[in-house]
């Protein structure tokens, strides 16, 4: 009982991580429909970012994140006016095949930069155990859990109540409507993936404190915030917390029960099964356009 | 047509004469991983570049034939001539399965659940020990027997012709596939579903016959890759593999059957060459990967044949090549 | 239009695969190891060890009056692109000798190729254990098998650590299976219970799960199979969640950028390892200064592998005395090289065995050497039982 208990709150702890790892790629996958390989790079670049601003320029962990995001979002904002756009209503393919150059050009830059051995950020508390009865978690677990739901609510709230927000899902929904009504898309597009990536790297640097990061951390991050938007439904913030838990719940009860080392097959097997039973994810509103 | 057809014999003929012009074994190793490339860009383009859908999960079939190939070779001691063509109809077979679940989806699911089905295989290949022999992998996969005491040379040129004959067989097959009741009718489900529909064709079962087809000659390709590396671990379900397919088909242009193999030409070149810039290499090829998707969007296919189309702008029979793939 | 285009693609093949011509005015020998993607961070460790190691050959004046030269070639750890490093090195670069591959599954790979091409192939970290049973002549190995190493410290850590029950974690390869399974098969056979045995994969970065596993298991030791990213992780997450046990295990822990990367959580584990930067002898002293000046840290584990497989090859060719790949063979079974870490020889089979391998415990945020003891050698035993 104790276990089953530690390891609910396992689950529940990894999957709000996985749910923070994948917003950004709910906003550029699931909202702009870019099937973005390079996601998990730029989670990657946000814990490297956020360890040169906090090793290596010596800033606090808050003031490094702020740091991260501005430089991030204005490489977001790049990355959307000079690749994306010009690949933009041509289908998946080229978007796929730019964002895997993007993403190995990113890998290995990174590499050459900063090098292969990991890194670690100073969190901004301890952590040391905190014991909820038979549950242990750590401060900094608590913390980043905190810091998860805050991120989820400001994006839901920049989507929901402002005038970008507004412009965005004017724009996802029709975009020459939008263009029609005065809208310029071409910066809510950037806007929206200038966005997708300050959570990718906020995400990237949070979880670097707590874990560690290195330069080849990518590719599984990318892996599985698709599982988790795919899970949640596409471009639903509501979904991506569900797919998130979901999948860390699922993750912590096969490795328990079953074996650690199998464990990345649950996603995958959930991911195939939602896609068979509830092509549109588990979560989601809208109904694909023809 | 024609102009496709004799493209490629003539590249068959350069193929067949170059392991006798070149004494080199570096090269002719790099002949043979080029075509081994050419195989399987062909088998994803029949997926990408004639039912119109992306799989990232293509690599799948790979992996299964590369297994089948070592274990039938390891546990059955089965030689090399009866392993290849029954990886690529275990392949198939495989393909039957997973094409059904799969081609019901469309867009970024199916690019997601394919490339889901692959990771599962990894995932099964790297823990079954007792099947699979995990992550330690399965080595010493047997050479063909009348190899046992050919010169390296000599072994070389065995495997360029295997793989050239094997990379023929593919082409002929998807050849007769493109230009077929079935490859006419497949394109158009690619190019319009609804218009397809309207006349009566089924999307679904032309789809499943091309994803088959690719299947199977990922699978023969998956069996080769198995005789001549002769070792097969779970990295053949990786995604780096898969990585590698799309960009030859895209950069060579995909819904052409010389596309694929130019990309394969120039991306296995590429690579090996740019060993020469040492840690710059993958940025660079990051970088050009880019630069192909911005300033060829077509493909090098799309490219020339552009070009070719503005040279004779006569009766260019731009339909039957169907060049500018991809759903508009 | 189309052979426009294609014409000048053949002719820079053809240009830039023509076999360097002038005359060989050097000694070449390849280094093949994963220089990017996820163990990149041992692979460069490795080859930065082996081109210390050619450094300070040349400055000595080379072998057989020549200059060494390194071509070092990223293998990434896939068998198929180890094949295409391999291929380049022998036909294009004309090396006498072939070092690397990293990991077993590319080492595997590698071997046949090395065969053919009758190019003589020594690994320094490749460690499953069937790798110098498959008869190929022209391999070597300058290090520890799991198993070699499970013999030599199990009856160490019984009688240091006094553990009664052990669970068992593992990387999910082919290294961190071997591994768990070798130290599971040693301690049981002293009598030590096993109440686990799990693996995780590369790149995991939570383990609560395998933890609360753990501390339900009512083990008094764990021993960890892990490189540098997952152990730190691992042992820091085993701090974190209050469990105190006995932490030892195997891996490139004794390095200072794992005691850096760990912190605190370090305090106390002790690493089984063939190579730390404070083992006693002067020897080793040297080989520390010399890297440490060259690269601004102390060598660790694969650091030392590199140097030594490199200094292994280079003294086999200097008693080759010319590049004939069967002399260069004979020249490195005849081997007996003084490294940092003691003597290397090699069985008839190409096991490398004589050297010293280290029991170290991290205390202070730094390694002390709590034993050593000798990798034997495998054919010894088996003389033994056999006749």
């Amino acid at each position: 009982m104790d276990m089953l208990l530690q390891f609910i709150a396992n689950g529940l702890v990894s999957g709000a991580f996985y749910a923070l790892s994948a917003l950004g790629l709910t906003l550029i996958f699931g909202l702009m429909r870019v099937v973005n390989f390079a996601h998990g790079e730029l989670y990657m670049l946000g814990g490297v970012m956020g360890w040169l601003a906090t090793t290596v320029l010596g800033l606090n962990f808050f003031a490094g994140l702020a740091l991260t995001l501005a430089v991030m979002g204005a490489c977001g904002w790049l990355v959307d006016r000079f690749l994306i756009e010009r690949v933009r209503d041509q289908g998946e393919e080229p978007s796929i095949l730019l964002t895997i150059g993007l993403s190995i050009f990113l890998t290995n830059t990174a590499l050459l930069l900063v090098g292969t051995a990991p890194l670690t950020i100073e969190g901004p508390l301890p952590n040391k155990p905190v014991f909820l009865g038979p549950v242990v978690l750590t401060e900094l677990r608590v913390f980043a859990v905190a810091a998860c739901a805050v991120l989820i609510l400001a994006a839901h709230l920049v989507i929901r109540h402002t005038r970008l927000g507004r412009a965005m899902r004017a724009t996802f929904q029709d975009p020459m409507a939008a263009r029609l009504a005065g809208i310029n898309t071409a910066r809510v597009y950037a806007s929206t993936f200038a966005l997708g990536t300050m959570l990718a790297a906020s995400a990237g640097m949070l979880l670097g404190s707590i874990y560690s990061t290195h330069v080849s951390a990518g590719g599984l991050v990318s892996l599985k915030a698709f599982v988790v938007v795919i899970l949640g439904g596409m471009g639903s913030f509501a979904g991506a917390i569900v797919g998130g838990l979901l999948l860390g719940l699922a993750e912590a009860l096969w490795g328990g029960y079953i074996s650690t080392g199998t464990v990345d097959i649950i996603g995958f097997i959930i991911v195939i099964l939602t896609l068979i039973f509830k092509p549109y994810g588990l979560f989601s509103t809208q109904v694909e356009r023809a | 047509m024609k102009f496709e057809r004799n493209t490629l014999l003539a590249l068959g003929l350069i193929a067949l004469a170059f392991p006798l012009l070149v004494g080199n074994q570096y090269l002719l190793h790099i002949g043979i991983m080029v075509l081994l490339y050419a195989m399987l860009a062909t088998s994803l383009n029949l997926i990408v570049g004639y039912v119109g859908e992306f799989s990232l999960g293509h690599t799948a079939f790979l992996g299964l034939g590369a297994y089948s190939a070592a274990l039938l070779s390891l546990r059955l001691g089965l030689p090399a001539w009866a392993t290849i063509p029954l990886a690529g109809v275990i392949s198939a077979l495989f393909g039957v399965l997973i094409g059904a679940i799969t081609l019901r989806l469309r867009g970024p699911y199916f690019v997601i659940i394919t490339l889901a089905f692959a990771e599962v295989l990894r995932l099964i290949a790297n823990n079954w020990v007792d099947f699979t022999n995990g992550p330690m992998g399965l080595s010493g996969v047997a050479q063909p027997a009348l190899l046992a005491d050919a010169s390296p040379l000599m072994a070389k040129r065995f495997y360029f012709y295997l793989a050239l004959a094997l990379t023929a067989v593919s082409l002929y097959l998807a050849y007769r596939f493109v230009y077929s009741n079935n490859g006419r009718a497949a394109v158009t489900v690619r190019e319009n579903r609804f218009v397809a529909q309207s006349v009566g064709i089924r999307p679904f079962v032309y789809a499943m016959r091309a994803f088959v087809l690719g299947a199977f000659l990922a699978g023969l390709a998956g069996g080769f890759y198995a005789h001549y590396i002769t070792f097969v671990g779970a990295n053949v379900f990786g995604f780096a593999f898969m990585v590698s397919m799309i960009i030859m088909v895209l950069i060579g242009g995909k819904g052409t059957l010389i596309g694929p193999l130019l990309g394969a030409l120039l991306v296995t070149l590429l690579t090996e060459y740019l060993r020469e810039l040492q840690e710059l290499r993958l940025s660079l090829f990051g970088l050009i990967v880019m630069a192909v998707v911005l300033f060829l969007p077509n493909g090098l296919m799309g490219f020339l044949n552009q070009r070719r189309e503005r040279n004779h702008s006569d009766q260019a029979d731009n339909g039957a090549t169907g060049v500018q793939g991809g759903p508009a | 239009m189309r052979k426009q285009i294609l014409a000048p693609i053949m002719a820079t093949a053809l240009l830039a695969c023509a076999p360097a011509l002038q005359a060989q005015d050097t000694v070449k020998i390849g280094l093949i190891q994963p220089l990017t993607g996820s163990v990149a961070y041992n692979g460069t460790a490795d080859a930065n060890g082996a081109r210390l190691a050619v450094k300070q050959r040349n400055a000595a004046g080379g072998i057989l009056g020549k200059q060494v030269e390194l071509i070092i070639e990223d293998g990434q750890c896939s068998p198929a692109n180890s094949v295409n490093a391999a291929e380049k090195l022998i036909q294009r670069d004309q090396v006498v000798a072939l070092v690397g591959a990293f990991c077993s599954s590319a080492t595997s790979a590698v071997m046949p190729v090395a065969g053919k091409y009758k190019t003589p192939f020594l690994t320094g970290v490749s460690s499953e254990a069937s790798l110098t049973e498959k008869g190929n002549p022209y391999f070597f190995r300058s290090a520890e098998t799991d198993a070699l190493l499970g013999q030599a410290f199990s009856r160490l850590i019984v009688d240091n650590l006094g553990l009664k029950k052990v669970a068992y974690i593992g990387v999910n390869d082919d290294w961190g299976r071997g591994s768990a399974k070798a130290f599971e098969q040693e301690l049981s056979s002293h009598g030590v219970e096993t109440t686990l045995v799990e693996y995780f994969n590369h790149g995991a970065t939570d383990f609560y799960t395998l933890l609360t596993k753990l501390r339900g298991s009512g083990a008094d030791g764990v021993f960890v199979a892990a490189e540098t990213q997952d152990g730190s992780t691992l042992v820091k997450q085993i701090k974190q969640f209050g469990i105190d046990m006995d932490v030892f295990g195997v891996g490139s822990w004794a390095t200072s950028d794992f005691i850096k990367i760990t912190g605190e959580a370090a305090e106390g584990i002790y690493a089984a390892v063939p190579y730390v930067s404070n083992l006693p002898g002067e020897r080793n002293q040297r080989f520390v200064e010399d890297y440490s000046a060259a690269y601004d840290h102390a060598p660790g584990k694969y650091a030392a592998a590199g140097y030594n497989s490199l200094n292994i090859m280079m003294d086999a060719i200097q008693r080759a005395g010319g590049t004939d790949a069967d002399a260069i063979v004979d020249g490195l079974h005849a081997t007996d090289y003084q490294a940092p870490n003691g003597r290397y020889r090699f069985t008839a089979k190409g096991q490398g065995y004589g050297f010293e391998a280290a029991l170290v415990q991290i205390r202070d945020g730094h390694t002390e050497v709590v034993a050593t003891t000798r990798i034997a050698d495998p054919e010894a035993n088996h003389a033994k039982d056999g006749q």
